[in-house]
């Protein structure tokens, strides 16, 4: 994961920040110098941007920025550039599951987001955070894949998802999984019809009207929410700073109703059994709050329909 | 190894049989939700590596060797703050290389060796679960490489590397903070789901979720944790993470009894 080089003492100005320091109110009249205030705002949680430690980082989502796709977004979460592109192609339905179509998912991460990238640098990170999308849609209910069925056995739609990190800035699993999730959300998979002749040859055909699309339903696809361990709190969308700090984190995918759909432990360090339980809860409280946002936010966008005005690079 | 020419695959469009033969095996024997297979668990095995560990529990065979510290490859990078303890700043600290690998015969189908992603998602997990246990500041540019090798898939094969890996580690004598016991779970579908620890091959396929959770027991510490699938509330999650380490800590005194005897074994076998 890319990293920054920070000095202990940067570490410990970030880590007492977000943990109380608890000293008693009295006390804190002797003292005139600035630290007074210091110390005030290092009881609440404070960290280094002034967020409490279940904000997010404002976040920027817009979708259909590339033509060629059957749908995309582009997310901005702080320094974080996120691109997601689905393109739907026919194929044949796996072996085990012939009634369904599926997803595939690639994550490349180009070396303009650090020099560690550069060459082959980004394909361990890739095929990780490839590997966590697999397994937070490995469930029946994430996306429904009857949906994607044409004809059983025969074809079926698959959705390719690719993934571009164009800038690291921290959280990169929060950032992918709210781009993955607009751009299933803006994707449109064109209406096909399967003719069959008298000698029983199938022929597929596409409808005239080229807006005539299926959409896919996104209300269960789950987020995920990356909770890292600093000092003895946790906080939620943390920079590469804090990332840095922190020795251990959990993530957790949440869908819009609160059930979770993949755990794991990211990072060198152990956590607390204890930790952990608060960490989910936090993790489902915050992943809710973010669906809501992002659910509101998709279907204002949509409302706007051809008026739009379209950002894309240069905003 | 390029592809297998020597066998005969059949036509281009053919199938395995397996697909259209009939689902003859019933549904898993309702069982005691907490129990845990026998497990039996030898240290000190392979002449050739540092430090080996073998591990069954049920159907699941796993073999795990470990080698090094030998120096690691990669371009040097310079120092940095130095950790505390006196050890190697963070630049220059030691690496664990995990390596995960199914035999061909392991499954139900056989599987060709470059098992592809699900491979190196098991061998990241391994390494991020091992890594808190294991002293690397006092291997600063040095590498150990662990790697784990499953013969046979009976179920919760995850939480048996992980086990066998950190009895390696710990034979060939690496430094340690604590031994990690790994431990696996699935929840059955259906309409009263319960969390069932320790799950056979059968109980996993049919799963709608599992989870496999790594516990240092006397730091009290979860070292690793990963599970997927429609697991539900957190509230079900917490029961079986509950569960989980539980039946970490009661595997705990089998793996401190091998240990023990694979002491006295070298030691009975050392020259005078």
């Amino acid at each position: 994961m890319a990293s920054v080089a920070l000095s202990e003492a940067e570490k410990v100005y970030i880590v007492h920040g977000v943990q109380e320091m608890g000293i008693g109110g009295g006390h804190l009249a002797c003292f005139s110098s600035p630290r007074v205030w210091e110390a005030q705002g290092e009881k609440e949680d404070l960290r280094v941007d002034g967020r409490g430690c279940e904000d997010y980082r404002c976040v920027d989502v817009e979708t259909d920025v590339v033509s060629n796709t059957s749908g995309s977004a582009r997310v901005k979460l702080g320094h974080t550039d996120i691109l997601v592109g689905v393109k739907a192609e026919m194929g044949t339905p796996k072996l085990e599951k012939p009634n369904e179509g599926y997803l595939e998912f690639f994550v490349d991460c180009s070396a303009n987001a650090t020099p560690e990238f550069e060459g082959r640098g980004g394909d361990d990170l890739g095929t990780e955070i490839a590997n966590t999308l697999y397994r937070i849609f490995n469930n029946k209910s994430s996306v429904d894949l009857k949906s994607l069925c044409i004809s059983p056995r025969e074809h079926c739609w698959i959705l390719y998802v690719d993934v571009l990190l164009l800038e690291c800035g921290g959280n990169l699993f929060d950032a992918i999984s709210i781009a993955v999730k607009a751009a299933l959300f803006n994707t449109r998979i064109p209406r096909v019809r399967v003719l069959e002749d008298e000698e029983g040859s199938k022929d597929i055909e596409l409808s005239d009207d080229p807006y005539d699309c299926i959409r896919l339903s996104v209300e269960n696809v789950p987020c995920i929410v990356t909770l890292c361990k600093i000092g003895y709190r946790h906080v939620v969308d943390a920079t590469l700073q804090e990332e840095a700090c922190s020795l251990a984190s959990l993530l957790v995918s949440v869908t819009s109703k609160g059930v979770v759909t993949c755990m794991r432990k990211v990072g060198k360090g152990s956590l607390d059994p204890e930790s952990i339980f608060e960490m989910m809860e936090t993790g489902k409280r915050v992943g809710k709050v973010l669906h809501t946002s992002l659910q509101n936010i998709l279907h204002k966008e949509e409302s706007l329909g051809t008026k739009r005005q379209k950002v894309g690079f240069l905003g | 190894m390029p592809g297998d020419h020597r066998r005969i695959r059949g036509p281009e469009e053919s199938q395995p049989p397996q697909l259209y033969a009939a689902d003859e095996e019933e549904a898993p024997a309702a069982r005691d939700p907490t129990r845990l297979r026998p497990v039996y668990a030898r240290a000190g095995l392979l002449s050739q590596a540092k430090g080996s560990a073998y591990l069954e529990a049920g159907g699941t065979k796993v073999l795990c060797a470990v080698s090094g510290p030998r120096q690691a490859e990669g371009g040097e990078r310079g120092g940095g703050p130095a950790g505390a303890g006196g050890e190697a700043p963070a630049a220059l600290r030691g690496r664990l290389l995990c390596d995960f690998r199914r035999a061909p015969f392991a499954g139900r189908r056989r599987r060709a060796p470059p098992g592809g992603g699900e491979e190196r998602e098991l061998a990241l997990a391994l390494q991020e679960a091992l890594e808190p246990a294991v002293r690397l500041g006092r291997y600063p540019r040095a590498q150990l490489e662990v790697s784990a090798l499953l013969l046979e898939d009976g179920g919760s094969a995850l939480a048996a590397a992980l086990t066998a890996a950190a009895l390696a580690l710990a034979d060939a004598g690496v430094e340690m903070y604590d031994l990690v016991v790994g431990c696996g779970l699935s929840r059955a579908p259906g309409p009263a789901p319960t969390w069932l620890l320790d799950p056979t091959r059968l109980e996993e396929e049919r799963a709608a979720a599992g989870l496999t959770v790594a516990l240092m027991p006397v730091l009290n510490q979860v070292a690793g944790l990963l599970g997927s699938g429609e697991g539900g509330p957190t509230e079900s999650w917490a029961e079986a993470v509950r569960l989980g380490l539980e039946g970490c800590q009661r595997l705990y005194p089998v793996l401190q009894q091998c240990l023990v005897r694979a002491a006295r074994r070298r030691d009975a076998a050392a020259p005078l």
